[in-house]
């Protein structure tokens, strides 16, 4: 069985580290996606790894810091967004969905054995990066832009592909980190 | 970093944190919960242009605050248009622009320290559950110092594969930066608890 160890100062800086890192990954230029030619966010994929490698509750609280800055004024989403306008706005329960998916990808990815395998990271990153991010996404846009919630779902859709690239990406690099840096999990086996 | 913050001494500027937070919640909930047809639209622009003006910013700040947010109204309307009238779905997002216009004002207003000094003092009620409001400032600060280093380590990593004539590459590129800025973060620590604060 795997469990984490009491919450100490690591920690603490590691959840910090995390928060900046999704913040890294949202600006121009800063991370090559296809030679800079399509516009995606890679932030989502910052809550994916937070998820699998801090685990639930470091990596739920990695996102929180971040949003909690994002709240108070710092321009640290993709494209420079921020401030508190981005909570009353359209995409305002996706940035909700990214605490709670975070948390179901940490409790899914350190479920198992100490060490990540690629189908469970893969369900993880499914199960908390996307269906959990949408469902918490999705009604808060259809309430703010009064349109049914079908409809939003629909124009939802969109978004799939390149949320499974990050899938994709977010299994390799965990699986990578395994290998070539294991002190990066903070998951520690306790023998009873 | 830059944040939004423009210096100031307007009744807005000095309004408390804690009060001018709740104030602007509430003006938020009442657009959002009111505004349907279009002359409460422009009633609610005139609210949001008069609050702007009594902030002592000009309308070349409004309209810069309207741009910055261009993708979301683009995000916005064109579901929208898909599946509901053009005048409907027009008023529609220009009530959500508003609400986030309204709420960049107070952003726009308020300094980065005041709100962590406020999110530090709102946290206080939160201890007997086990949470340290100093533990989640020093994470906050913590936060706001490492964003310029670990874009120095991006920008290290790409540079260094360049060099080598390496394509960019996702992975290739994300595990040095995740070990790098971990490695970051255990120094940060040491740092830490060598001047004897608690986390």
């Amino acid at each position: 069985m795997v469990k984490q160890a009491a919450w100490d100062v690591r920690d603490t800086t590691r959840v910090a580290a995390f928060a900046a890192l999704i913040a890294v990954l949202g600006l121009p230029g800063a991370v090559p996606v296809f030679g800079g030619a399509v516009p995606i966010t890679l932030q989502t994929l910052g809550v994916m790894l937070a998820g699998t490698i801090l685990g639930p509750w470091r990596g739920a609280a990695a996102v929180l810091t971040l949003d909690v800055l994002v709240l108070i004024g710092l321009p640290l989403l993709s494209g420079g967004r921020g401030g508190a306008g981005v909570f009353v706005g359209p995409t305002a329960g996706y940035l909700v969905g990214w605490i709670l998916g975070a948390f179901v990808i940490g409790a899914i990815s350190f479920a198992g054995s100490l060490r990540p395998t690629w189908w469970r990271t893969a369900a993880a990153c499914i199960t908390g990066g996307i269906v959990v991010v949408y469902a918490c996404g999705i009604p808060v846009q259809a309430l703010v832009i009064r349109l049914p919630l079908a409809q939003t779902a629909l124009t939802s859709v969109v978004f799939l592909p390149g949320d499974l690239v990050k899938v994709v990406l977010a299994t390799a690099i965990t699986l990578t980190l395994w290998r070539a840096y294991p002190r990066a999990f903070s998951r520690r086996v306790i023998n009873r | 970093m830059i944040s939004a913050y423009r210096s100031g001494t307007s009744p807005v500027h000095r309004m408390p944190t804690g009060i001018k937070l709740i104030s602007f919640i509430g003006m938020s909930l009442v657009v959002a919960a009111a505004v349907t047809d279009l002359w409460q639209v422009v009633a609610a622009l005139t609210f949001v242009m008069t609050a702007y003006a009594l902030a002592g910013l000009d309308a070349r700040v409004l309209t810069g605050q309207v741009l910055a947010v261009r993708w979301v109204i683009v995000f916005m309307l064109v579901p929208q248009l898909l599946f509901l009238p053009a005048l409907v779905a027009a008023s529609n997002t220009a009530r959500v622009a508003l609400i986030i216009v309204l709420a960049a004002l107070f952003t726009i207003t308020t300094r980065v320290p005041d709100l962590l000094d406020a999110v530090e003092r709102a946290l206080v009620p939160l201890r007997r559950f086990g949470v340290r409001p100093e533990g989640v400032a020093l994470a906050l600060a913590l936060t706001i110092t490492s964003i310029p280093v670990l874009a120095g380590f991006a920008s290290t990593i790409r540079d260094a594969q360049r060099a080598r004539g390496i394509p960019a590459h996702r992975v290739s590129f994300a595990v040095p930066l995740l070990i790098m800025s971990l490695k970051h973060a255990d120094d940060l620590a040491d740092a830490v608890s060598a001047r004897g604060i608690k986390p």
